[in-house]
């Protein structure tokens, strides 16, 4: 078929906008020494230590910023050991025997609404430092950083997207934390000092929208309004979701902040706002858990650390056993894949998916061309894969493939079923090196 | 059950690309029924030898390409044999057929002597496939549209021997040739040569009645196929419209020139521009190759504007009385060059924009020039 990709079809009856359950905390909670950013830690904790929640355990250095660890639970440090993270790494992981009391960190105190007000715009830095605040969409990426630099903001936009299909876990938390994710970007627009808050939310989702227009009644002239903006793929990207929600096109190689944008995550805007109010860091987050190898997919609201067999138990173990399964953390598009079930939640794993693995033999690419039509940087995968098998670097460099933003869609568009992202991430190595 | 590792992205679009030659075999269709229908078992026979003629080379080319690899022991023939036969695959078999199934509808239905059409209808679709695809690496790696090549190929050979039309269904003028050789073997000028053109009416070359190849007469049924490719995306539409419009623009202002100075009927020379010959079974099935052409969306529309211009200008000026499968080639060649790294890309900057108009316009001014200085003179 020759035909771009805008859409990607949805799954008719696995999972669709089911209301989350609520775990109950299991009796060990691991949390992350390392991750995908940071190569070494600290731990401040030893074996047989008492900890709260939200207690700060470690520190994590990763080169240029260090990033505080917390505790998701209160209990008994129980000892240290080996899992897969997200990144698809074997970390090591403290454990910590859950004592089911929850009681928070007495030394974090809330803050009042009129000390919110008078906070500025490196008081918030410190605060999401302080609080490990990362992107909860899957970047990982520090928060604070957003918030060091004093360029004048105009619009911030939060994105409720989620552009990936079979995933709704961010739909699930703006039903469900409605006022404290507007909250969250009230202390926004004080900490950018801005006038305008745009959610963008994808057309399909029409009680979503309703309902938060309604609830916005009540702040009206605040310059909170929601954003419909169409249900392509990658509409989530920030450059797409910048141009179709203000038709603003920001050429590669720019930031956003340079033309007055600020934007965040949903689920991010719900850990600043506990952040911020009570200066606590993220201990909960939604998972959606699905897949056609996934007896009753579900979403989930889980304390962070929790290891994901728990959920899988919860949703009946896997559909088909026989089968091989494929088993990924993140939206099916661009998700890493694990070789492994043994894996703990972290703060930024969106979603798990459980896929019947389907072996798909590469045919020749007959260059129909579906591939260039559907690259949302205007690249041409095509090209770039016959310069990788040439090992042609003037040409790969020429083709400028470092503008990929791994979306997936030449892969999923193929007509041979060739893995056309694999080539234009060698293509990508190959044009970093001098 | 164990968990397998993959990379990114882990869902597939519901396509293949036995799905798209399938397509392509649909939409081939109704024209091979109708060639059936109208010239009886001889279409039957020259589809028949041109496919299967295709498939054998395709395979021997599948055993040869995945022989067992060298390892110090001696295989027999039998081992290497069910080697290479574990590499084949559905498409092996579906290109071959497709690429046979157009090679037999653009050649002629019989010879004169009759036993020259076997040698052509052979030699050409070995040549078609061998030269014009396997060479370069088999699905995927040609630049040539293999029925093109092997129709050309046969066309140089024994194009002397072709006879056209020779059944009750067409109103056959003149013996043995068409239409448009009719015209390009006239004796008079340029222009005034044309006057031969009223003899068939339009209706006539929409249903086939007229002389020509076995498939490409029968507008009709190209025109469900057409359809058909468009409506499945299993062809270009930018190929289709750029080649089609831009042939019928050069043709509408070569006819002012033919009618104003030959004194033609307009509207019968733009029914004899669209309908005779094989533009519009170059445009469904052998432009819409999507090997053969560029690969993004301005290179396209180039490549069908390239070969609009080599179609009227070698219809209109050549020595040939075809131009299609010529400009096919042509246009073949020039494919890489569209997509040549350092200025390659999907969108329409305002440079390949002019670019195109500068070449459009150049085959413009060689139409005005050329019929409008020369060619009234008997």
């Amino acid at each position: 078929m020759i035909a771009p990709v805008t859409t990607i079809a949805d799954t008719k009856g696995l999972l669709g906008t089911l209301p989350s359950l609520r775990l109950d905390v299991p009796d060990y909670i691991y949390t992350a020494t390392d991750n995908a950013r940071c190569s070494k830690s600290e731990i401040f904790v030893k074996e047989g230590d008492h900890v709260y929640m939200g207690q700060l355990i470690g520190m994590r250095d990763g080169g240029f910023f260090k990033q505080p660890i917390h505790s998701s639970v209160s209990g008994i440090v129980d000892g240290f050991e080996e899992h897969y993270h997200r990144s698809g790494k074997k970390v090591k992981f403290v454990r910590v025997k859950n004592d089911h009391k929850d009681e928070w960190d007495p030394s974090l105190k809330p803050r009042s609404d009129e000390e919110i007000a008078k906070l500025s715009r490196a008081d918030f830095s410190k605060i999401l430092e302080d609080c490990a605040m990362v992107g909860l969409g899957g970047s990982s990426f520090p928060t604070y950083v957003k918030f060091n630099n004093d360029k004048k903001i105009e619009v911030i936009l939060i994105n409720a997207i989620e552009c990936e299909p079979y995933i709704t876990a961010d739909v699930r938390l703006m039903e469900e934390e409605l006022e404290k994710t507007i909250e969250g970007m009230k202390y926004l627009m004080i900490a950018f000092d801005c006038k305008k808050v745009l959610i963008c939310v994808k057309k399909k989702h029409k009680s979503l929208i309703k309902m938060y227009q309604e609830f916005l009644r009540r702040d009206e002239n605040k310059g909170i309004s929601v954003c419909p903006v169409g249900n392509f793929y990658p509409q989530g990207w920030e450059i797409a979701m910048i141009k179709s929600a203000l038709g603003i096109d920001i050429p590669s190689g720019h930031l956003p902040s340079e033309f007055g944008i600020a934007n965040f995550n949903v689920s991010t805007v719900w850990g600043i706002y506990e952040a911020v109010k009570y200066n606590r860091p993220v201990v909960e987050r939604f998972i959606s858990v699905t897949g056609d190898g996934i007896r009753y997919p579900s979403n989930f609201r889980v304390r962070i650390g929790t290891p994901l067999k728990v959920l899988l138990d919860k949703c009946g173990g896997y559909a088909d056993p026989e089968k091989d399964k494929v088993f990924i953390l993140g939206g099916p598009m661009m998700g890493a894949s694990l070789p492994s079930d043994d894996c703990i939640i972290t703060k930024t794993v969106t979603s798990v998916l459980v896929f019947n693995h389907v072996a798909a033999e590469e045919g020749p690419c007959i260059r129909c061309g579906s591939c260039v039509y559907s690259c949302p940087t205007h690249l041409e995968p095509k090209q770039i894969m016959d310069a990788v098998k040439a090992f042609d670097k003037e040409r790969i460099k020429a083709l400028n493939p470092l503008r990929c933003i791994e979306c997936g869609l030449c892969t999923y568009v193929c007509t041979s079923h060739i893995r056309v992202t694999d080539y234009i991430r060698r293509a990508k190595m190959f044009a970093k090196t001098k | 059950m164990s968990i397998i590792k993959e990379t990114s992205p882990h869902i597939h679009r519901k396509d293949s690309l036995a799905r798209m030659l399938i397509d392509v075999l649909v939409s081939l269709s109704p024209v091979s029924i109708t060639a059936i229908i109208v010239f009886g078992l001889p279409a039957l026979r020259n589809l028949l030898i041109s496919v299967a003629v295709m498939m054998a080379a395709e395979f021997v080319f599948v055993l040869i390409m995945n022989r067992i690899p060298y390892d110090g022991t001696k295989h027999t023939f039998k081992e290497q044999f069910l080697h290479g036969c574990k590499a084949y695959r559905i498409h092996h078999i579906l290109a071959p057929i497709v690429s046979g199934v157009i090679f037999a509808l653009i050649m002629p239905s019989g010879s004169n002597p009759g036993y020259v059409i076997y040698i052509a209808l052979i030699l050409g679709s070995l040549f078609g496939i061998v030269i014009g695809k396997l060479v370069f690496g088999g699905t995927g790696q040609n630049i040539f549209n293999p029925a093109a090549a092997g129709m050309v190929f046969a066309k140089l050979c024994f194009g002397s021997r072709y006879v056209y039309g020779t059944n009750g269904y067409v109103n056959a003028v003149s013996s043995g040739g068409t239409m448009l050789s009719d015209v390009a073997s006239s004796s008079s000028s340029l222009i005034s040569r044309y006057e031969a053109i009223e003899q068939y009416s339009a209706l006539d070359m929409f249903l086939g009645r007229i002389p020509g190849t076995l498939g490409e007469t029968f507008k009709f049924a190209i025109l469900l196929g057409l359809i058909y490719l468009l409506i499945r995306r299993a062809a270009d539409y930018r190929v289709v419209i750029s080649y089609l419009g831009g042939y019928a623009v050069l043709m509408a202002i070569a006819g002012i020139f033919v009618s104003v100075r030959g004194g033609v009927n307009y509207g019968q020379w733009m029914a004899f521009s669209l309908l005779s010959g094989g533009v519009l079974f170059g445009a469904t099935y052998m432009f819409t190759d999507p090997v053969t052409m560029p690969i993004n969306a301005p290179g396209r529309v180039m490549y069908g504007l390239l070969g609009a211009g080599l179609t009227a200008t070698i219809r209109l000026f050549g020595a040939l009385p075809e131009g299609v499968a010529f400009s096919i080639l042509i246009c073949n060649l020039v494919a890489p060059a569209l997509d040549h790294y350092t200025y390659s890309g999907n969108r329409f900057t305002k440079k390949k924009v002019l670019f195109t108009c500068g070449i459009f316009a150049a085959f413009v001014l060689a139409i005005c020039l050329g019929l409008g200085f020369t060619g009234v003179a008997a």
